[in-house]
């Protein structure tokens, strides 16, 4: 059988075969790393001239950790993506919060690879053991955000992890609030657990609405939380000690049982914490993706425990590139690693001015 | 750790780190005060070594009653004692001060170079240097002509002198100002001090957690050479944007100034009341301006290698550091080729003068900076205007090429410029225009023919200071910062009309 138009080397097949193992030696993460870099740079013409500029080629880059590290605003700049971007059956943009309407794009020939990755690591990092929950999804559907990963995202848990009652309680109206007070209701009798995810705003627009109407919930045992996304750009940051405290306290579940996902556009895996007893929570990813702290200037690992940026080599990020450079600031742990915010302009200390002092003073 | 003077003392451990105690608090005992110990770690190593602490400066926690009290008695001591003396015996005094610090074996100057480095992180031999360039612009020389640019007849900050248009005028000092400074540069704080001084005011400085060493340090050498000016001056230091303390001593001081951000130079002046002066210095944006004449074969590489001082001195955190030089094209050495000239001696100062470590964030912005170059290059067409990134990562400078000319905005400073192609100098004029707010410093290498010119458009649209290409981190003494004067601002004209002299003469006890 001919290779498929959207899988010119059979990776997906390999890829797949790869997710599917229990786990991985170095060696083998290597060498799958080492193959999808040459592919990307052979197909990926963007990326191909980004590491021409950084004097790198398949040629010379000997392990992983050497790929370059394309920074994720390359993503808003640049089109990266070794199938012809008209012929993916999906793109993912970002929400566009640091950059106006300029949005991040990951182009998705095939969306196998990706439903994989977050099907075989949701599993076990959120559904403890059980089939499938009744799920209350705070977010749109795929249907009314086809660019959004993170609809996407909830979309495959409710296929495979939720329960036959699985409802989605956010509309172009906003969050249905009485909807969702009597599936909490319900829960709360029937002593049924129940799941709810969605985007870390969304819990606090819920907090305010639940906080009007002077209820909180005790919702029975085996009930869980996920959120994502933080607070960026939303009109209220709420600290992150405040927010899982709220949380734990609105709807009776441990905090234990109030997992955050770390996900981006630009990539295919996600990360999850084990409960957020204490905060920041140590992320873990899966076999198939690797996580490094990095200087954002040399690109070079900070020593174990410094603040470093995030760079991450996501194996199943297969079509555009492995190897991003974030903006988010963590320090590494022995199995993964803390989130400790995104990596602000500099504080200016004196009278010359800085970037970041010239955009508030022009919007101002 | 601390001796009673609070000189430093070293703690046990392997990096040594060491202790110095900020602030100069006259009237007040140590033991009477509070102190808040500010940790200055190294910065993160490029290689990757770890953060520990250098030095920890205490800096003095008054309270509201303590910092009102030290207000009254320096405004007290500047009128019973600055204003007695003659401004040619407070130049003495201030340069007598100025040769300690530039006697390399002087312990107030081997106090500073232990300490500068630590403080700020930047490289040793820089701060040897930059000091002794910054503390030449102050010696009695000097200081006198300082006097001069804002009074043609300096004695009229000692006596009533006689007007030309009848009358008699004295020039009064301020009783008391107050310094806000900041730490981007060291020793900073030395400008305001000396007009202050020189204007024979009293004065409190508040020094910033940055930089709290220099200010403390030259207030104690003063003293030690002019007993008497003991309680004439303050140096304090509380956390900025302190409602209730601002609040107090604000409206005790005559002129109030103030040196940063646009959003904390708004919050002090909203506690600054109308009858108190308010002179702030905010932000500001410098670059510089490569003439065609400039750039024969022969003098090109001189005018890189001055470029390249301009932009590796303090690392560009000055006022005055060029964020972009405009280079004109038409000459034998193109702008491109200049700004691979450029590129080399950045190159060459970095072993001489080390850039300092960056913080991740810092790191960070310099990052973004060079990939959003880099995604241009990557994006644009083979046909589109040259751009070039000079410098690979690991290096401690860049250097961006355009061939397409753009409007004047702010880099991420740390030794990264950016050189545009300019095909007229007048040009320079329109790609200035957005930032006219915010202009200062233009460093410029043109022709004698040009230069008058230049300066007459420049200005026009608002920059304040011109000067040679290599000198833009050294203003000369007397320059107008920020467009103003640095004494005249400090001062009250006091007039003794004509009139009051010719009824005068009715009232003589002899007859006439």
């Amino acid at each position: 059988m001919a290779p498929a138009i959207s899988d010119p080397e059979g990776l997906i097949p390999a890829l797949l075969e790869f997710l599917a193992q229990p786990d991985v030696s170095d060696e083998s993460f290597n060498v799958l790393a080492l193959r999808l870099f040459a592919y990307q740079f052979k197909h990926n013409l963007a990326y191909q001239r980004f590491c021409l500029l950084r004097g790198q080629t398949p040629r010379l880059v000997k392990r992983w950790q050497e790929i370059p590290a394309v920074p994720i605003n390359a993503f808003k700049d640049l089109t990266l993506s070794c199938i012809p971007h008209p012929d993916c059956m999906r793109v993912f943009m970002t929400s566009g919060t640091t950059r106006g309407d300029v949005k991040g794009r990951n182009f998705h020939p095939s969306l196998e690879v990706y439903d994989a990755s977050m099907r075989r690591h949701f599993q076990p990092s959120f559904m403890q053991g059980a089939e499938r929950i009744q799920m209350g999804i705070l977010f749109p559907t795929e249907v009314m955000m086809p660019n959004s990963s993170l609809a996407h995202y909830l979309a495959l848990a409710v296929e495979h992890f939720g329960s036959f009652k699985s409802t989605y309680f956010m509309d172009e109206a906003g969050l249905r609030v009485d909807a969702l007070c009597a599936v909490l209701d319900e829960a709360q009798r029937e002593g049924e657990p129940l799941a709810l995810l969605g985007a870390s705003y969304a819990f606090v627009h819920l907090f305010d609405a639940l906080d009007e109407r002077g209820v909180t919930y005790e919702l029975p045992v085996g009930s869980r939380i996920l959120d994502t996304g933080g607070f960026k750009g939303q009109s209220r940051e709420v600290p992150m000690e405040a927010f899982y405290a709220q949380l734990s306290a609105t709807f009776g579940i441990e905090r234990k049982n109030c997992i955050n996902m770390y996900g981006m556009t630009e990539l295919s895996t996600q990360f999850y914490d084990q409960g957020n007893e204490t905060i920041p929570s140590v992320k873990r990813g899966p076999h198939w993706i690797r996580s490094r702290l990095v200087d954002p200037l040399t690109g070079r690992e900070v020593p174990f425990g410094e603040r470093g940026v995030l760079a991450h080599t996501d194996l199943a990020n297969f079509n555009s590139v492995t190897t991003i450079l974030t903006e988010d600031v963590g320090v590494a742990t022995q199995d993964g690693f803390v989130l400790l915010g995104r990596a602000q302009g500099v504080e200016t200390k004196g009278c010359s001015m800085a970037v970041d002092e010239l955009l508030r003073s022009a919007a101002a | 750790m601390l001796d009673g003077s609070g000189r430093i003392t070293e703690i046990g451990g392997g990096m040594k780190p060491i202790a110095f105690r900020a602030g100069y608090l006259p009237g007040l005992k140590a033991e009477e005060v509070a102190w808040l110990t500010l940790d200055f770690q190294a910065q993160k190593v490029d290689a990757g070594g770890r953060s520990e602490p250098v030095l920890m400066v205490e800096v003095p926690l008054l309270t509201t009653a303590q910092m009102i009290a030290l207000a009254h008695r320096v405004r007290e001591a500047g009128l019973a004692q600055l204003k007695a003396q003659p401004v040619s015996d407070i130049v003495r005094v201030i340069d007598a001060a100025i040769a300690r610090l530039l006697d390399v074996n002087n312990e107030y100057r081997k106090l500073l170079e232990e300490l500068l480095p630590r403080v700020t992180g930047f490289d040793a031999e820089m701060v040897r240097l930059g000091l002794n360039g910054f503390l030449q612009s102050f010696r009695a020389l000097q200081l006198h002509r300082f006097v001069a640019e804002d009074f043609a007849n300096p004695k009229i900050l000692d006596e009533f002198q006689p007007q030309a248009k009848q009358g008699w005028s004295k020039a009064l000092g301020a009783d008391l100002t107050v310094h806000v400074w900041a730490g981007n540069v060291p020793a900073l704080p030395l400008w305001s001090m000396v007009c202050a001084l020189l204007v024979k005011a009293g004065a409190i400085g508040k020094v910033s957690s940055a930089e709290p060493v220099f200010a403390s340090v030259f207030a104690r050498l003063l003293v030690e050479i002019e007993p008497r000016w003991r309680d004439c001056l303050a140096v304090v230091w509380w956390k900025g944007g302190q409602a209730d303390l601002e609040s107090c001593l604000f409206p005790l001081a005559d002129v109030v100034l103030a040196y940063g951000g646009s959003a904390a130079l708004n919050a002090i002046q909203s506690r600054v009341p109308s009858s108190t002066r308010f002179l702030a210095y905010g932000h500001k944006i410098s670059f510089s301006v490569v003439s065609k004449f400039a750039l024969t074969t022969r003098k090109g590489q001189a005018c890189a290698r001055l470029a390249a001082l301009d932009v590796a001195r303090w690392d560009q955190q000055g006022c005055y550091s060029p964020h972009v030089i405009y280079v004109q094209r038409g000459a034998a050495l193109s702008p491109f080729g200049f700004a691979q000239m450029l590129a080399g001696e950045l190159a060459a100062l970095e072993p001489k003068m080390a850039r300092r470590a960056l913080s991740l964030e810092e790191a960070k912005s310099l990052a973004s900076w060079r990939e959003s170059h880099e995604f241009e290059i990557l994006k644009a067409a083979s046909a589109s205007p040259l751009r070039v990134v000079l410098g690979d990562k690991s290096q401690a400078w860049c250097v961006v090429y355009s061939d397409e000319s753009m409007a004047l905005s702010p880099g991420p400073l740390n030794r990264s410029v950016l050189v545009l192609a300019v095909d007229s100098l007048s040009e320079v004029c329109d790609l200035i225009q957005p930032q006219s707010a915010f202009l200062q410093t233009v460093g410029v290498a043109v022709s004698p023919e040009e230069l008058l010119p230049l300066a007459e458009l420049l200005g026009r649209v608002g920059a304040t200071r011109i000067c040679a290409l290599g000198a833009m981190t050294s203003p000369e003494a007397g320059w107008h910062h920020d467009g103003r004067f640095s004494l005249l601002d400090l001062v009250r004209m006091v007039d003794v009309e004509h009139s009051a002299e010719v009824l005068a003469e009715n009232f003589t006890s002899y007859e006439s």
